[in-house]
């Protein structure tokens, strides 16, 4: 660093003991100000320009690592010479030395030192006399160092100078460390912006959950932000329904990237009605041509009949297809390669008569969960889970099975396929028992309700305001209904439908009058009309009617529950 | 879960009359709390019902509430609900009756100036 000789003398240092004094002013104004800013160029150049001028020194200069600690960058400095932009390796130099020894390096007589690295100077054309290195320490080492070259008045520097040079790089260093970190955190906040709206895209890219009768649902769950798992299906013109299952390779950004180009180009082709083989055979010509490093696609494609009497596919290294019908198992293994590493390849094709079973396609992400032993489940566990939830419709199904795989643990991106023919979708129930309408019953009923909401995830006020609807209606039921008449039944059943909780009590009391069941105003201090009210402010509606046969009433009460709208959202 | 696990127990102080709830209030209790607490009534002093034990409260246990608040005014005597549960106080909001009824945190409020 540099001044053309002879030297420009400057101004006086000021004395030692003023010197002190005016150092803890400066220091605390220094830390003050540095406290205050994030932003790492401002942060940099007040801490050059205020010491620059309160320690009287013609230059400064601060030097920081690069990101992998490899190199020390002259970031800002101030002086005859503009060294910002030089790069030294720790230890080279004086200034490299403090770095790699974490110790202040003090210089009084530059030209005799061989510690000084003259190369500086000699490019420069600038002659230092003195200087003093400090590290910048943090917890985790060193950041940088701040070099000061020469005193104005022509004296070399001293301990005190090195010393005053130490304290004064402590706040500098905590200063440069957190606008680092903030820059770092915005950085991150950033990404993970990026990151959402990525992740945002890539579901929309699947199709929603089709509510008319359509015999195809397929679930997605990434394991990661995002998932190289996909899933499509669509009609074609002939009435046909065509489906695709894959797995990308890999997990991350890139599997989800080629995710993106293969279901784009299997949905293109398939559009073209081909049979399933040819339809893998275009695809993996496609990507053999332009996938690279090694990647690939495992998948299924394939069309059913709306009634989904059969189903035809072709299997490119895709886990084998199970089929349930009546009670058995049969497994259809992939024939083909994956799509993208062998060009020319013929793919079999296949057909199988559904009949009223049903069709499964699963990722291997769906086998790979680990049991409580930390076993795969495979094809059989899987099998075996599935068996349990045989009864219930495909989207209760496809529900249930997601459930047990998350509560086993999921490891990679799990993706379903279910073909089945459609049928009425039928409620899930959750809870059914005949109670004696007796007062007495109704705390073991409470305790029962509890456990059956809790088992689907109802947040506990809101269940608890459900059990008490159900007991205000019992109550309604022993108090009211069967009243005089002396004892009864209440059955009592809770059912799911989509994202709809319906509890149906049904009595065999003497008819009741709709009208004289009136909600009591909330608020007002009389003791009539309180459960009736209670049961209206809860619930999102209610009615009562006759049955039937005129043999006594069915009550029925229904409320929306928000969490479970947003699980179906999850699986739309 | 005891046989019977509800329980009222009363404490005649000199300035008060507490009654001491514990156990699920329903149907299948409450004709017995609104006696115990229109009969607290008897001794001519503030009464205070502490629910801090009480699970559960249907619209049954606030009629009998209610019932007791009437008749406090009625004889121009103090009442007051002592220590709710979340519970009964999910229930009183629900309700729309905790700001109708008198809260307070422990016995030794009822008798303090308002």
């Amino acid at each position: 660093m540099t001044s053309p000789r002879p030297r420009v003398v400057a101004a006086p240092a000021p004395e030692a003991s003023a010197r002190a004094d005016d150092a803890l002013a400066f220091l605390a104004e220094l830390s003050r100000s540095l406290a205050v800013s994030l932003d790492l160029q401002q942060t940099l150049s007040e801490v050059i320009t205020r010491l620059r001028d309160f320690l009287g020194v013609e230059g400064i200069a601060l030097f920081l690592f690069d990101a992998r600690r490899e190199v020390l960058e002259c970031r800002i400095c101030s002086g005859p010479v503009d060294v910002a932009g030089m790069r030294l390796a720790p230890g080279q130099g004086v200034v490299g030395r403090a770095a790699a020894e974490d110790a202040t390096q003090l210089v009084t007589d530059a030209a005799n030192d061989a510690r000084v690295w003259r190369a500086a100077d000699e490019a420069t054309g600038f002659a230092t006399r003195s200087l003093v290195c400090a590290p910048l320490r943090t917890a985790a080492g060193p950041i940088g160092v701040i070099e000061i070259v020469n005193r104005r008045d022509g004296r070399p520097f001293s301990s005190a100078d090195a010393r005053l040079l130490e304290l004064v790089a402590a706040p500098a260093a905590l200063a440069i460390n957190s606008a680092r970190m903030a820059g770092e955190l915005l950085e991150q906040q950033r990404l993970k912006r990026e990151f959402d709206l990525a992740r945002h895209l890539q579901k929309s890219l699947l199709p929603r959950r089709r509510r008319d009768d359509f015999p195809v649902l397929g679930v997605n769950r990434p394991a990661h932000e995002m998932s190289g798992d996909f899933f499509d299906h669509f009609e074609l013109a002939d009435g046909r329904i065509a489906f695709v299952i894959g797995d990308v390779s890999g997990k991350g950004l890139d599997a989800a990237l080629l995710m993106v180009r293969a279901a784009g180009l299997l949905r293109w082709i398939g559009k073209q009605g081909l049979a399933p083989s040819a339809w893998l055979a275009q695809a993996n010509q496609e990507l053999v041509e332009t996938v690279r490093e090694g990647r690939f696609v495992c998948v299924v494609v394939g069309y059913c009949d709306r009634a989904a009497t059969r189903v035809q596919f072709a299997s490119a290294g895709f886990p084998p297809i199970l089929v349930h019908r009546d009670g058995q198992w049969s497994e259809q293994i992939a024939d083909g390669p994956p799509l993208g590493i062998v060009a020319g390849i013929e793919f079999a094709q296949h057909e199988v008569e559904l009949g009223d079973g049903v069709f499964y396609a699963f990722s291997d992400g769906a086998t790979d969960v680990r049991d409580a032993n930390g076993a795969r489940i495979g094809l059989e566990g899987l099998r075996a889970l599935i068996d349990r939830h045989a009864q219930q419709s495909p989207a209760a199904r496809v529900r249930a099975l997601l459930g047990d795989l998350r509560r086993m643990h999921l490891v990679d991106d799990t993706t379903l396929l279910l073909i089945q023919a459609p049928q009425a979708e039928l409620p899930e129930l959750l809870y059914t028992r005949v109670l004696p309408a007796r007062a007495d019953a109704l705390r073991a009923l409470r305790v029962e309700l509890r456990a059956a909401f809790d088992a689907q995830h109802i947040e506990p006020t809101l269940r608890d305001r459900l059990v008490l609807a159900v007991d205000e209606a019992c109550t309604n039921i022993i108090r009211h209904g069967y009243g005089a008449c002396g004892e009864g039944v209440i059955a009592l059943r809770a059912l799911r439908h989509d994202a709809v909780l319906t509890i149906e009590l049904v009595d065999s009391a003497p008819l009741t009058d709709p009208a004289r069941l009136k909600p009591g105003t909330l608020g007002e201090c009389r003791s009539g009309g309180l459960g009736i009210a209670f049961i209206d402010t809860i619930m999102d509606q209610w009615h009562i009617e006759p049955l039937a046969d005129g043999s006594g009433n069915r009550l029925v009460l229904c409320k929306r529950i928000e969490s479970w709208s947003h699980a179906e959202a999850d699986e739309a | 879960m005891t046989a019977n696990p509800n329980e009222i127990l009363r404490e005649d102080a000199s300035g008060q009359v507490l009654i001491r709830l514990r156990g699920e209030v329903d149907l299948s209790w409450t004709q017995d709390v609104r006696r115990a607490v229109l009969a607290a009534f008897d001794a001519g002093k503030p009464v205070g019902i502490d629910l801090s034990a009480v699970d559960y409260i249907d619209s049954s246990g606030i009629a009998a509430l209610v019932e007791g608040l009437q008749k406090a005014r009625a004889q121009g005597l103090g009442f007051a609900l002592v220590a709710p549960s979340a519970a009964v106080r999910a229930v009183l909001e629900l309700a729309r009756l905790d700001q109708v009824f008198k809260i307070v945190a422990n016995a030794a409020a009822l008798t303090a100036p308002a």
